[in-house]
């Protein structure tokens, strides 16, 4: 009962995540910032205001993206196998970016183009992260691996890999290329107005859900633990969003690459000899 | 129905252009989202996409360049919508009145609904500005207004010329005999 | 009769049928002769579960001897006429030691034929996706300028290459594989220098030497076998192989890679595609290239230890930098040439790793990259034929003329890489069975992150070509439809069909729980058409976003240049690992 409950209440507590990262953000730079329940204000005026469609199924595609997410983060709390989670964020990803390219303005194709590239950047990390929880636990299954001890212990490095592509998912300095809000606009969502912009706006929120539902399996079964780790992850990529500039695609890439899968090789080596 | 037009005010995206300003009032609105005066805890979010704006905040006189996607913006952005001109040149040309490549300011080619004088207009009276657009923003209805366009010899004649009636629609091109 | 011989002996009298005949009387003959192999193929996984095993009579073995003897002949005579250096030493090399392999073939006997799960499969896969290419090329054919005779022959030569592979995936002696590889390599010589210019020349010849090394690794694999183990079948090699002396195992696998044109081997198939389309359809889809996949499934019961990792990683490796080098290229059909060699390495690793899971991947991935190799492949054709297109960066917005053949294509690439289509299945057991093993050496650590980074890379690779096929015009006066003849997308929707069962029957098989993929896909489809109804009346229309401008764009795909020096590291890297593989054994 209370997974269908917090599936329903998904994106309204994403919203509350986003809403509190705006006043954290905001009180990090010393100012007042906006109220918490802010981002429901912007979705509820969003309904308010005039439709615009570019084409059918660039709409369509946007709505596609939203609902995969949810069904993603249902998945998430329903205990499901999280390789195949991974595959269908994956797939949500996707319907993005090809509603991305299906119009033929400029920078909704630039910034389609860098969600593939960061989609190099994340998807195998999410991967490796998968496997190293299969290794300790014989098993994808969520159910499973929220009942084991706290993972951390034995994933330290992989943990590191994945706070490395937290800011990529949630589009926070400095890996936020692929939106790049002064520079191309918002990328993807540029064409998107009104009602159908709020889709994107919320998938926006389930994000914030998804990723922190990851960070919460690192904690296995303690509780405690899981709920040091979120607010200390979001206090920390929010300090690191407030203090650094925007890198390029290209270095994105190799950073995050580089480090994240070498990282979490090492980590799932050193498993095998334990 | 839920009555959405109380929500408008609460979060208004802005939509910045720069119609040939000489950067004074540009500066002036980056200040108020600056932490002193912090006009993102109304949720004014600097959007920088038209579709999905609520406030067109115009910097500059217009010059010809900029006519076309002056227009071009303003169309593109979703009703219900507010204009504001800042600065005294947006207003009424201010320091460029009558030049040769200056078109006087920004209500002979869209309805402007709040000007902010001062050249360059101070981060108070651009918030106050702001406050009042909310206040319009809220009583506007979802029909569009089409953008209007005045001939260009009949500008000299300022506040005599009812404009409406002197209106073009987008696009139409003026024909040489009548000017 | 049982329905193997249909399978193998049917289409040489097809052959010999289409031959002659006007081009209505040719063409229903063919689709007559397509449906009997496809029906064979479904009775013969529905009847005869049971492994089945004869043996020939040993007139047929005096026979194929002479046929192989034929064949390398003809090989030596192609590589003199042709003036072909390789071509020449290699025939004659294959000769010495063919007469060797016959001098010393042992008397020990075993069954000629074996049938299987594996073989059933592979003949639904080489009869009704070669099948459908068949009729498709009737199309295809007819387009091209040459005699009726050639257009015949064209036709004629589809089917005796679909009775050579499903001769070859039933055989159990390796003599008789040998031939039936050397058969197959002929058919794509003659196939690949059908247009008859220059390239078209040069570039059969050089896929008749780069096949001439599988072939020659297949007789070494022989002498070997017989010097050491006494005997030239697979099932007794297998069952009676040394741990520490896998040399005959290791040589097949090469001649494996060979037929898979896995890198360093990869040049061949790149060069076959300046064959007509359908030739590279069924070139990459349902035979030739499926002959390496197959060969490790055999292998795998006897490969163990080391050679299992190295090929695993040796298959992984190039599954990674196949499809990191094909993100530099614009020709449609060498972007999908290169994702073969890709996909074609990766079913070769998991075939190595050889767990049941890793086993059932690799057939899933056989099946279903089949499939989907076909349905983009026939859509290259009739972007050639009905669009004049071959480079990917001259489609401007083909949505606006065909918007049928763009969701072939958005099919087809969704179907290799997303969930719920099969080969996303593949490669999702892939990566368990994978992870299965790092425990058991560390080396599979980096296979997975091959694996991983392949893969990715080639959702992007699809995903990038689709920018040019995508953007739509809003202004509606554009929107001018190409007519494409039905020969051309009937085909295409008999895949599509064989797609969507396919999900059906990965549901059947319990890989994914219905709530996986049902739940999703209902969802994902039906809550948009739903808004799409509620919320499209009301919307207004309106232009893209070109900051105020009003300029035309031209929008071009992403390129991502791969530095030269990248690929002969590359190639570098897995003759490397090729001869550690062979050191390794030999020690
Ligand atoms: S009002 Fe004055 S400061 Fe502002 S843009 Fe115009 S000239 Fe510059």
């Amino acid at each position: 009962m209370i997974e269908i409950i917090l599936i329903a209440l998904a994106p309204i507590i994403g919203g509350l995540i986003y809403g509190l990262e705006r006043v954290v953000r905001a009180r990090m730079q010393n100012r007042k910032g906006p109220p918490i329940l802010q981002p429901f204000y912007d979705m509820l005026k969003l309904i308010d205001k005039q439709a615009f469609i570019v084409n059918p199924y660039h709409s369509i595609l946007g709505i596609m993206h939203f609902v995969t997410l949810w069904v993603v983060v249902a998945f998430v709390i329903l205990g499901q196998n999280l390789l195949y989670v991974v595959f269908l964020h994956l797939l949500s990803a996707l319907f993005l970016i090809i509603a991305g390219f299906s119009v033929k303005s400029i920078y909704s194709h630039i910034g389609a183009n860098r969600e593939l590239q960061a989609m190099i950047a994340y998807e195998p990390i999410l991967i490796m992260t998968a496997v190293g929880f299969y290794m300790i636990n014989g098993s994808f299954d969520i159910s499973i691996i929220r009942e084991s001890s706290p993972l951390l212990l034995s994933l330290p490095l992989v943990f590191l890999a994945f706070l490395m592509i937290i800011p990529i998912k949630l589009k926070k300095s400095p890996f936020d290329a692929t939106e790049a809000h002064q520079e191309i606009v918002g990328g993807v969502e540029i064409e998107y107005s009104g009602i159908f912009f709020e889709f994107l706006y919320m998938s926006k929120w389930l994000e914030y859900v998804f990723i922190y539902l990851l960070l919460i399996l690192f904690a296995g079964n303690s509780q405690i633990l899981g709920a040091v780790l979120s607010v200390g992850v979001f206090l920390l990529v929010n300090l690191v969003d407030n203090s650094t500039a925007r890198i390029k695609m290209k270095h994105l890439i190799k950073i995050v690459l580089g480090i994240g899968l070498t990282l979490s090789m090492i980590n799932l080596i050193g498993l095998s000899y334990v | 129905m839920f009555d959405f037009k109380p929500i408008r005010k609460k979060s208004p995206w802005i939509l910045h252009y720069n119609a040939g300003s000489c950067n004074g009032c540009d500066i002036e609105i980056l200040a108020c989202l600056s932490p002193k005066y912090d006009i993102e805890r109304f949720g004014v979010i600097n959007t920088g996409n038209p579709k999905q704006s609520d406030v067109f905040l115009v910097t500059g006189p217009v010059t010809f360049r900029s006519r076309e996607r002056l227009i071009e913006l303003y169309t593109q952005m979703p009703e219900p919508k507010v204009v504001m001109a800042v600065g005294s040149c947006t207003c009424t040309g201010g320091v460029f009145r009558d030049m040769y490549n200056v078109e006087d300011g920004l209500d002979r080619y869209i309805p402007v609904d709040v000007y902010v004088p001062g050249c360059a207009s101070s981060p108070e009276l651009i918030i106050d500005g702001l406050v009042k657009a909310l206040e319009i923003l809220e009583s506007k209805t979802k029909e569009i207004e089409k953008p209007f366009k005045l001939f260009r010899n009949e500008t000299n004649k300022d506040g005599v010329v009812n404009r409406r009636n002197s209106a073009l629609k987008v696009g139409e091109e003026i024909d040489d005999e009548e000017n | 009769m049982t329905t193997y011989s249909i399978l193998i002996i049917a289409p040489l009298f097809f052959a010999l049928a289409v031959l002659i005949g006007g081009l209505r009387v040719r063409n229903i003959l063919t689709v007559v002769f397509v449906l009997v192999l496809a029906g064979a193929s479904l009775i013969n996984i529905f009847v005869e579960t049971s492994t089945l095993q004869t043996s020939l009579s040993h007139s047929f073995h005096n026979l194929f001897i002479l046929l192989d003897s034929l064949v390398l002949i003809y090989f030596l005579w192609q590589g003199i006429i042709k003036k072909h250096n390789f071509v020449t030493f290699f025939a004659l090399l294959q000769m010495m030691l063919y007469a060797a392999v016959v001098f010393f073939s042992p008397s020990t006997t075993s069954s000629d034929i074996l049938i299987d799960n594996i073989s059933s499969i592979m003949y639904l896969v080489i009869n009704i996706v070669g099948g459908t290419i068949i009729v498709y090329a009737l199309g295809y054919i007819e387009s091209e300028k040459f005699s009726r005779f050639k257009k015949n022959g064209f036709i004629a030569l589809l089917f005796f290459f679909l009775s050579v592979m499903n001769f070859i995936v039933s055989t159990n002696n390796i003599e008789i594989f040998f031939l039936l590889f050397e058969l197959t390599t002929l058919c794509s010589y003659i196939l690949i220098a059908y247009r008859g210019d220059e390239i078209s020349n040069e570039n059969a010849l050089k896929a008749l030497w780069m096949n001439q090394i599988g072939g020659l690794a297949i007789l070494i694999a022989l002498i070997v076998s017989i010097t050491q183990y006494d005997t030239v079948y697979f099932d007794m090699l297998i069952s009676s192989i040394n741990e520490l002396y896998l040399l005959p195992i290791v040589f097949l696998a090469i001649a494996a890679f060979v037929k898979g044109a896995s890198i360093p081997f990869d040049k061949w198939l790149l060069g076959a595609m300046v064959a007509p389309t359908p030739v590279s359809a069924i070139l990459h889809s349902a035979t030739m290239v499926k002959i390496a996949p197959y060969l490790m499934l055999k292998l795998a019961p006897a490969m163990s230890g080391f050679v299992s990792v190295t090929i695993t990683l040796i298959g992984t490796f190039v599954f990674f930098s196949a499809s990191l080098l094909a993100l530099s290229k614009d020709y449609f059909k060498e972007i999908l040439g290169l994702s073969t060699i890709a996909l074609l390495a990766l079913m070769m690793a998991l075939a190595a790793i050889g767990t049941d899971e890793a086993i059932t991947a690799c057939l899933v991935l056989i099946v279903f990259h089949s499939i989907s190799k076909a349905l983009l492949f026939l859509q290259a054709g009739i972007l050639e034929k009905s669009f004049n297109l071959k480079y990917v960066n001259d489609i401007n917005g083909l949505i606006n003329h065909s918007p049928l053949v763009v969701f072939f294509i958005v099919v087809g690439f969704a179907s290799l890489t997303l969930p719920p289509f099969g080969a996303f299945v593949a490669k999702f057991m892939a990566i368990e069975s994978i992870a299965n093993e790092i425990s058991n050496n560390p080396l599979y650590a980096l296979a997975l992150i091959f694996i991983a980074l392949g893969s990715v890379f080639l959702t992007l690779l699809y995903f990038k070509v689709l920018t040019k096929l995508l953007a739509k015009d809003v202004s509606q006066e554009k929107e001018v439809h190409v007519h494409i003849p039905k020969l051309f997308t009937i085909p295409s929707f008999i895949l599509l069909f064989l797609l969507i069962i396919g999900i059906y029957v990965i549901f059947e098989k319990e890989f994914l729980s219905s709530v996986q993929i049902f739940v999703p896909m209902i969802l994902i489809s039906v809550v948009p058409l739903l808004f799409a109804t509620l919320l499209f009346k009301k919307a207004h229309r309106v232009k893209e976003y070109y900051c105020g401008e009003k300029e035309e764009v031209q929008l071009n795909m992403y390129y991502f240049d791969i530095p030269r020096n990248y690929k002969k590291v590359i190639t570098a890297v897995a003759i490397v690992l090729i001869f550690i593989l062979i050191l390794g054994a030999m020690l």
